[in-house]
């Protein structure tokens, strides 16, 4: 009996000991050799430095096309430099880029959200760019910038990310429905109580949605900057409080409640009315203005007018529109492939970048000027108008914040939750509000 | 009276499994139905497509390197398939032929390496994967699935009904060990090797969490990782989609449509259990 | 650092043994010993390191705290991840839910499948493949194919089940994925729904392998129907009902995971999550790998558990097999 047991155990620990021992060797190896070998045949041979890059627009089929381009474009003007773009869908990207790092091979570029941005200063080792280039040659890249579009990718002072493809949260409404609901297709609702009444109106008059108001799901972006329009914050400014339970918070989650309850609002989630509404069967809705191409399209199959507005006030606070979207983040540890991606950054956010961005891409230009120079955007802009109160709404353009710790997600989670809890229900929405920053704010280390 | 009694009953029969089937069957068939509506038609609702397109299947075919995938898959699912038969027939046969020392304890050691959920073993695994440097390659794909606790338990299960003394003939006759297995065992349990490899196919095939994690570029991961470039959170094309998956469905669905009485036959006669 | 102190500890059979074994014959002996062994070895060294090995270090993060970086610091936190697990907010949530999948699927695993075998194998010839080829056709999809057509099919507002539940005369569209009480519903239908084709094929080739006298005699003393199917069909087919039922009760969930990450990612209001889906969640979107171990390190010894009861109860029934 006991011989039986010894057998087994020696064999299975035999065969851990193999597999362990090829492992291990392995990792020294194979770690050790390719950062050594990157940065010594690059700077030797004069071979091109390789970068490779992931981003989750490259696994868009609507949007992979133009982010093509700019790699395109980049290695045309720049031969000694290669970049492999590599596809991550958008939820998968953080926990790729987190098992790479884990398996010692991180990317040398990643496009990542910004809601991940103190974790991904702090945990994936992104490097700022202060400590990569010289001060005037940052200073002199960054002209021409736009300053609150500067700020999306700082921490602490320090740039970790450069605003790569983002976007603010706009009204888009069907002018038909306005028409229809007998109300004027050029005088868009500016505050939320026009909203709501306009609304009752286009479902009363119409049978179709009034409004619905995007962002409860998924990420907080629209969220917050719901709660900072009415005056309030999710985050102390020192980044230690959590304060999304406050009253300018609630007040402004109970106006979202009351679109729902006074049947302003229809039940549909995000993805199903984006659906309806490029069908026709919703009158106005808030949401990422990355929409817009893909509503264009549907508005001339579906026979009807797409317009946009500037996110709604409440009652004559000034909004805070907040951008969603992501930042390019530089990874690499090797000096070589560092500032070949630091090249690479400059060309994406300049002028020439930001004009695919915009027109191929969907997103919105971080450069203001090209927006009137005809060598840019001109044209578009005119042919695209939609855009303008996008464009607008850059100059109050307030950072996305992100959580600090570990647990930034879930911190995050929790606030939508409580959001989605808040708007689904009639229950009291400060109770929920301050059971959440309760919660999340233990979680906050 | 008895008669029709019976013909009622057999005709209640019919319309519950012809309820069924239709269940089962419809998703695949509006699948392929919305695949060929052109956009404008996507969203309505008719059984069959007004004015047939061919445009999803061009959109999905030049947004993705679709050949290459569906060749990738075959790759992955063919050679796993091939390796986990081959692994779980030996480990089968050593557990039927002989009594050794830890038998017992190798063949639950064995078991339960099927209730490991995935989910905890893929990072580690991946780490391996990347310090081999079999990233981004069908070899990442294949190696860490060449052995499969299923196969062993299903095959084993199959061995242990296979009559002994059909083996001690042919020991008697003078053949080896090796010779017994795939000349006089292999052969006559093809049904049940069959439909375990069929099952083992299908879930290659299909896995998803694993291609995801371990292949970067599109050229170099299998079909089910290329759906998902449809599937962006922001808006769902839905007539691509469709088309692209049942460009994913379709090998398997051929597969089966030709082999399809092989197939439920060597179900039915290999039986799992 | 476990592997070396386990291996130091335990002989080294091929070693020490070797020197021994100079005879022809004790050798062949020998070699007539190992052979099993070597039969074994594909299926061992392959289960060990891609299987065993990242579940030892699996047991081993669970007393840690840790985000798998090698720029951040593992500590030691003793039992503190399983005791966090305890006080989760979500678990409670997470176990009820595990349990809904679980029962939700037997009607799909057992209960619809078990009829249609009975019903196919009492019908002749063609009709009978022609059901079994077509039931069998949610099997060979693949899961996210599958999540994609059901979300298309029960889509609120496009979808032809609400279309046609409309025109049937319901006013409000169902809202199959993103309403709280319908969500885990639609989820356990679409893994029962994956399930039957599958199940009734095991059922089918079980039936064809029962002694068709046991019917003839029953025939003869008259049982009725359900007589016939209560007192023979059901003991006879017991072993393969016991295998699917095991099946269903440990993989359920896991098999409902495809679908939660495609379809609600545990939404909404984390109504459709189950152990799974949250183990998955602390361990790729919040990185709170000791949490994600200690979940999987609990999950492995319950289901282990389970399946071992499981093993004692099919041979204990064993009998009705012969």
């Amino acid at each position: 009996m006991m011989g039986k047991k010894n057998w087994t155990a020696g064999l299975l620990s035999l065969t851990i000991l193999v597999t362990a021992a090829c492992g291990s060797s392995e990792t020294n190896t194979a770690g050790g050799s390719t950062n050594a070998a990157g940065s010594a045949n690059a700077a030797a041979s004069g071979e091109k430095t390789k970068i490779t890059f992931y981003s989750y627009n490259l696994a868009t089929a609507g949007q992979k096309d133009g982010t093509q381009k700019l790699i395109d474009e980049f290695e045309a003007a720049n031969p000694d430099i290669e970049i492999e773009g590599i596809p991550v869908a958008s939820p998968d990207i953080n926990a790729k880029v987190q098992a790479d790092i884990a398996a010692g091979s991180p990317p040398d570029v990643a496009q990542l959200v910004f809601d991940g941005l103190d974790y991904i200063a702090n945990n994936f080792g992104a490097k700022p760019l202060e400590d990569l280039v010289p001060e005037d040659e940052l200073a002199q890249a960054f002209e021409g910038f736009s300053p609150n579009g500067l700020k999306l990718g700082q921490l602490n002072g320090k740039t970790y990310g450069l605003p790569f493809t983002f976007s603010t949260p706009v009204l888009f409404y069907n002018a038909k429905l306005f028409a229809d609901a007998g109300l004027d297709p050029e005088q868009p609702p500016a505050t939320w109580a026009e909203v709501k009444q306009y609304a009752l109106q286009i479902a009363e008059k119409t049978g179709a949605t009034g409004v619905h108001i995007g962002g409860s799901v998924g990420n907080d972006w629209i969220v917050q900057a719901l709660i900072g329009s009415n005056g309030g914050k999710v985050l102390s400014d020192d980044r230690k409080t959590i304060e999304f339970g406050s009253e300018e918070a609630v007040g402004a989650i109970e106006m979202w409640q009351d679109m729902i309850a006074s049947g302003a609002m229809g039940k549909l989630n995000d993805s199903e009315v984006m659906e309806a509404f490029s069908q026709g069967q919703v009158g106005m809705l808030l949401f990422t203005s990355a929409l817009q191409s893909s509503f264009l399209t549907a508005a001339e199959a579906g026979g009807w007018e797409l317009k946009s507005a500037a996110m709604p006030s409440f009652d004559g606070k000034p909004t805070t529109p907040v951008n969603s979207g992501s930042a390019l983040f530089i990874l690499s540890d090797d000096e070589a492939k560092q500032q070949a991606a630091w090249k690479f950054l400059q060309f994406v956010t300049s002028e020439r970048g930001y004009t695919i961005i915009t027109s191929e891409i969907g997103y919105l230009p971080l450069r203001p000027a090209i927006v009137d120079d005809p060598q840019y955007l001109k044209d578009w802009v005119e042919q695209n108008p939609l855009i303008k109160p996008n464009l607008e709404q850059l100059e109050r353009l307030n950072p996305w914040v992100s959580y600090p710790g570990p647990n930034w997600y879930q911190i995050e989670t929790i606030l939508l939750e409580a959001v989605q809890k808040s708007i689904q229900s009639t229950d009291d929405v400060s109770t929920i509000m301050q059971e959440a920053q309760t919660r999340a704010q233990s979680l906050v280390q | 009276m008895n008669t029709k009694k019976l013909k009622a009953s057999a005709i209640g029969k019919h319309a519950v499994l012809i309820a069924l089937c239709f269940l089962a069957v419809f998703p695949l068939y509006w699948m392929i139905n919305t695949s060929f509506k052109p956009a404008g038609e996507v969203f309505s609702a008719s059984l069959w497509p007004k004015t047939w397109t061919l445009d999803n299947y061009r959109d999905a075919w030049n947004a993705i390197p679709m050949a290459r995938m569906i060749g990738n898959s075959l790759l992955v699912a063919i050679a796993q398939t091939f390796t986990q038969l081959i692994t779980s027939i030996l480990a089968a046969y050593a557990f039927t032929r002989w009594n050794f020392r830890g038998s017992g304890i190798i063949y639950g050691l064995i078991g339960l390496t099927w209730l490991v959920p995935f989910q905890v073993i893929m990072i580690p695994n991946y780490v391996v994967i990347s310090n081999m440097g079999w990233k981004d390659t069908l070899t990442g794909l294949i190696v860490p699935n060449i052995a499969s606790a299923f196969a062993v338990i299903q095959l084993y299960n199959a061995f242990k009904a296979f009559p002994k003394t059909l083996i001690e003939a042919a020991h008697l006759d003078g053949a080896s060990d090796w010779s017994v297995l795939w000349r006089t065992i292999v052969p006559n349990l093809k049904a049940p090797i069959a439909s375990i490899g069929i099952l083992q196919f299908i879930t290659a095939w299909n896995d998803y969490f694993w291609p995801l994690l371990v292949t970067n570029k599109l050229e170099n991961s299998t079909m089910q990782k290329g759906l998902q470039m449809f599937m962006s959170s922001e808006a769902n094309l839905w007539g691509p989609l469709m088309a692209a998956t049942t460009i994913a469905c379709l090998p398997v669905l051929i597969i089966y449509l030709l082999l399809q009485r092989q197939i439920i036959d060597s179900f039915v006669k290999g039986g799992l259990r | 650092m476990n592997y070396d102190t386990a291996t130091s500890a335990m002989p080294k059979p091929k070693a020490t043994t070797r020197p021994q074994a100079k005879q022809r014959k004790a050798f062949s002996a020998r070699m007539r010993g190992v052979k099993p062994y070597l039969y074994l070895l594909p299926v061992v060294l392959s289960l060990g390191f891609w299987v065993y090995r990242p579940l030892l270090q699996t047991f081993q993060l669970s007393f840690y705290q840790w985000n798998l970086l090698p720029t951040t610091p593992k500590t030691y936190v003793g039992w503190q991840n399983f005791k966090n697990l305890l006080t989760l907010p979500e678990m409670g949530k997470a176990l009820t839910n595990t349990l809904i999948y679980t029962i939700g699927v037997i009607p799909f695993s057992l209960i619809l499948p078990l009829f249609i075998a009975v019903f196919t194998d009492s019908i002749g010839g063609r009709a009978r493949n022609v059901y079994r080829a077509l039931i069998f056709v949610p099997m060979i999809m693949a899961p996210v194919a599958v999540s994609s057509v059901w979300r298309w099919i029960m889509h609120p507002t496009n979808g032809i089940l609400n279309q046609t539940l409309g025109w049937l005369g319901l006013d409000e569209p169902i809202r199959f994925f993103t309403d709280e009480r319908w969500a885990i519903y639609s989820i356990t239908f679409i893994t029962g729904w994956k399930l039957i084709g599958f199940s009734t094929l095991i059922f089918s080739a079980a039936l064809t392998g029962v002694n068709k006298e046991y019917y003839e005699a029953a025939k003869i003393d008259r049982a009725n129907r359900w007589q016939i199917f209560r007192h023979i069909t059901l003991p006879l087919l017991s072993p393969s009902i016991l295998f699917m039922g095991m099946l269903s009760i440990l993989f359920a969930s896991e098999w409902s995971f495809s679908y939660v990450n495609v379809l609600t990612q545990g939404g909404p209001l984390g109504s459709t999550t189950n152990i799974y889906y949250l183990l998955w969640q602390y361990g790729f979107q919040t990185f709170a790998v000791g949490w994600s171990s200690a979940a999987a390190v609990v999950l492995f010894i319950g289901f282990g558990l389970i399946a071992l009861g499981f093993m004692n109860l099919s041979k204990r029934l064993s009998f009705f097999d012969d």
